[in-house]
């Protein structure tokens, strides 16, 4: 096969490697080279794992519950997801990799695609960008204290791969893996490098569509790569076979410049414990519903429809019960006392006294922008009723931006939440909150 | 000025715009997709935030208006690498740095002999002078109570961030 990039252009894919538990490392230099594990929301299972803590053995995604006493005698120490931490560290990383690459898509919290230059033919070396990722990561370690890998290849879905064997140590892998860069480009045959990547970890490529490619034979990204696409395009239409050309070098996915405008916002929460009454279910989706109501103004935008959704536990031994309901607005609102308006039924309607929840959350959809509202006919608004109302809503935002969020809310969102999400292993917000900042000892 | 409301009483249809878009020359009745931007201004014009117009002289100064003295810029040279921590004791005494000071710590910025540091001691953030001594990198208070601390080869990992300014309140 011939070189895979020899064009000018090349996709680079940057993340941060264990990105929760590196930030938490940064502000707490107790943990540097500790084990240590994140959890997801409400404490629920293990987001994030530090390089200690994966040495142990300790999986992605394992329920905190059923591991926590087993982690504790191993002395692995525990944090609950900081986001206001991570959120912070996010930009900072996003800020520094903006000034290495021409054009950045930020893709996640901790990973972002970018555009580069490759100044000659990777097989003369002219072109190897190797060691400019190395000095970026170098650059991001120094500057923000956080650890990179960084994937460079013709295209994003190869791009993803080597991003992958640059953190892939051991297992197999040949000379030049797991050294945090990899450039797919400069190597002399990809071959064995797609096939040391299994097809389950294509970008693109679902549980479902995982076990149809190993149905065929189809183990690997290489193998995926060279099945005839008819196949592909049989099964999985044009996706596929874009899919199947990126990894053939040829890009078919062009980089997300700017963000595109949301059409949907989501506030959801597991709670602490189980919910079995309906005052507490209101006062959830009350609470999320001015949540999400916020996050729409501050987007500056409308929803024209709202959706409530609930479920049950999945581990506690009765039957599941998920069930979600909708309801389209009569004219676009941001408005929290109209949303909620709208909300509040929807959660008695799904409530089930027999059916103990353990989570909600609210979506809302069919989102417009703040500045074109359609009038409805049959629902009139009167100008200045319409004018009061965005006042109310611009006083309250504005004292819960100034003096924390909570500060002016609803009655219906209640006040003691006994269901609130549980952080017990909560760090401080130690880069954004000038009372929780991290001391720094003058002591000998 | 707002949004000019439909006609209340549209041709009777089972889709309850479609009377209106087949008669875009009512102004009352254009929906807000047909307008161009010139129209959709005179209709919704923008408030001009603070814009007041004085009808006397033109200020004598407005030719000399300067952006006022921002500390963020003052103390901030690298703004995604700089980060805030609190000082705790006296040992940076003679340096300057007190008890409770707020310390402004800039990543960016390479450590060298003379400069104040935070370094990670034992677990925890340390504050200290960074000295070259006889080939070796060693770490100082700034009080004579205090011993030295020699690092070792690869402990320059230790060192966290350079100390840029102390900020003390009186």
């Amino acid at each position: 096969m011939a070189r895979l990039a020899s064009g000018r252009e090349a996709t680079v894919l940057i993340d941060g490697n264990n990105f929760y538990a590196s930030c938490e490392a940064l502000m707490d230099p107790a943990l540097i080279d500790r084990p240590l594990v994140v959890l997801s929301n409400n404490d629920g299972c293990i987001v994030s794992r530090s390089a200690a803590a994966r040495a142990l053995g300790i999986r992605m995604g394992q329920p905190w519950f059923q591991v926590k006493d087993a982690l504790e005698r191993r002395g692995v120490l525990v944090r609950s997801s900081n986001y206001a931490l991570y959120a912070d560290m996010s930009q900072r990383l996003m800020s520094v990799l903006e000034e290495w690459v021409e054009e950045l898509e930020i893709y996640s919290i901790d990973e972002a695609f970018g555009l580069l230059h490759r100044p000659g033919p990777a097989s003369d070396g002219s072109g190897d960008l190797t060691d400019w990722g190395r000095r970026l990561r170098r650059d991001v370690q120094r500057r923000l204290g956080l650890p990179v890998a960084v994937g460079i290849a013709a295209t994003k879905v190869q791009a993803k791969l080597a991003n992958r064997l640059a953190k892939a140590a051991g297992k197999g892998m040949g000379r030049g893996a797991g050294e945090g860069v990899f450039d797919l480009g400069a190597v002399a045959d990809p071959d064995p490098w797609l096939e040391a990547v299994p097809i389950e970890d294509v970008w693109g490529i679902g549980r479902r569509l995982a076990r149809w490619c190993r149905l065929r034979g189809v183990a690997n990204a290489r193998a995926l790569r060279d099945l005839p696409s008819g196949e592909l395009r049989h099964r999985c239409g044009v996706v596929g076979v874009r899919l199947q050309q990126e990894l053939r070098g040829i890009a078919c996915l062009p980089l997300e410049r700017l963000p595109a405008a949301k059409r949907e916002t989501c506030v959801s929460r597991s709670f602490s414990r189980p919910i079995d009454n309906l005052p507490q279910l209101r006062e959830a989706v009350a609470t999320y519903t001015c949540r999400a109501a916020e996050k729409l103004r501050r987007q500056r935008q409308r929803a024209g429809a709202l959706t409530v959704f609930v479920r049950s536990s999945p581990f506690n031994g009765t039957s599941f019960y998920a069930n979600a309901a909708t309801i389209t607005l009569p004219l676009a609102s941001h408005d929290s006392a109209a949303l909620l308006a709208a909300a509040l039924p929807l959660a008695e309607r799904l409530f089930n006294p027999h059916k103990p929840l353990q989570k909600a959350g609210v979506v809302l959809q069919q989102l417009q922008p703040e500045t074109l509202l359609q009038h409805h006919l049959l629902v009139p608004q009167s100008p200045e009723q319409e004018r009061r109302r965005r006042a109310l809503m611009a006083v309250v935002d504005g004292l819960n931006r100034r003096y924390g969020s909570g500060t002016v809310q609803w009655a219906a969102c209640g006040l003691h939440r006994p269901w609130a999400m549980r952080r017990g292993q909560l760090s401080r917000a130690a880069t954004t909150r000038l009372a929780d900042l991290p001391t720094v000892l003058a002591l000998h | 000025m707002h949004a000019v409301m439909p006609d209340p009483s549209p041709e009777p249809s089972a889709e309850p715009f479609a009377g209106l878009s087949r008669r875009p020359s009512d102004p009352q009745l254009t929906l807000l997709g047909g307008l161009t931007a010139a129209e959709r201004l005179r209709r919704w014009p923008l408030p001009l935030a603070g814009a007041t117009v004085a009808a006397g002289f033109p200020s004598p100064a407005d030719d000399y208006v300067e952006g006022r003295i921002d500390l963020n810029e003052v103390l901030i040279r690298h703004p995604s690498s700089t980060f805030f921590l609190r000082v705790s004791g006296d040992s940076m005494r003679d340096a300057g740095i007190l008890d409770g000071d707020l310390l402004v710590v800039d990543r960016a910025i390479e450590p060298r002999a003379g400069l104040v540091v935070v370094a990670v001691i034992e677990g925890a953030f340390t504050l200290k002078h960074l000295h070259r001594h006889r080939g070796r990198w060693r770490l100082e208070a700034a009080h004579p109570a205090y011993p030295p601390l020699e690092l070792g080869d690869g402990d320059d990992s230790r060192i966290w961030g350079v100390a840029i300014h102390a900020i003390h309140s009186l």
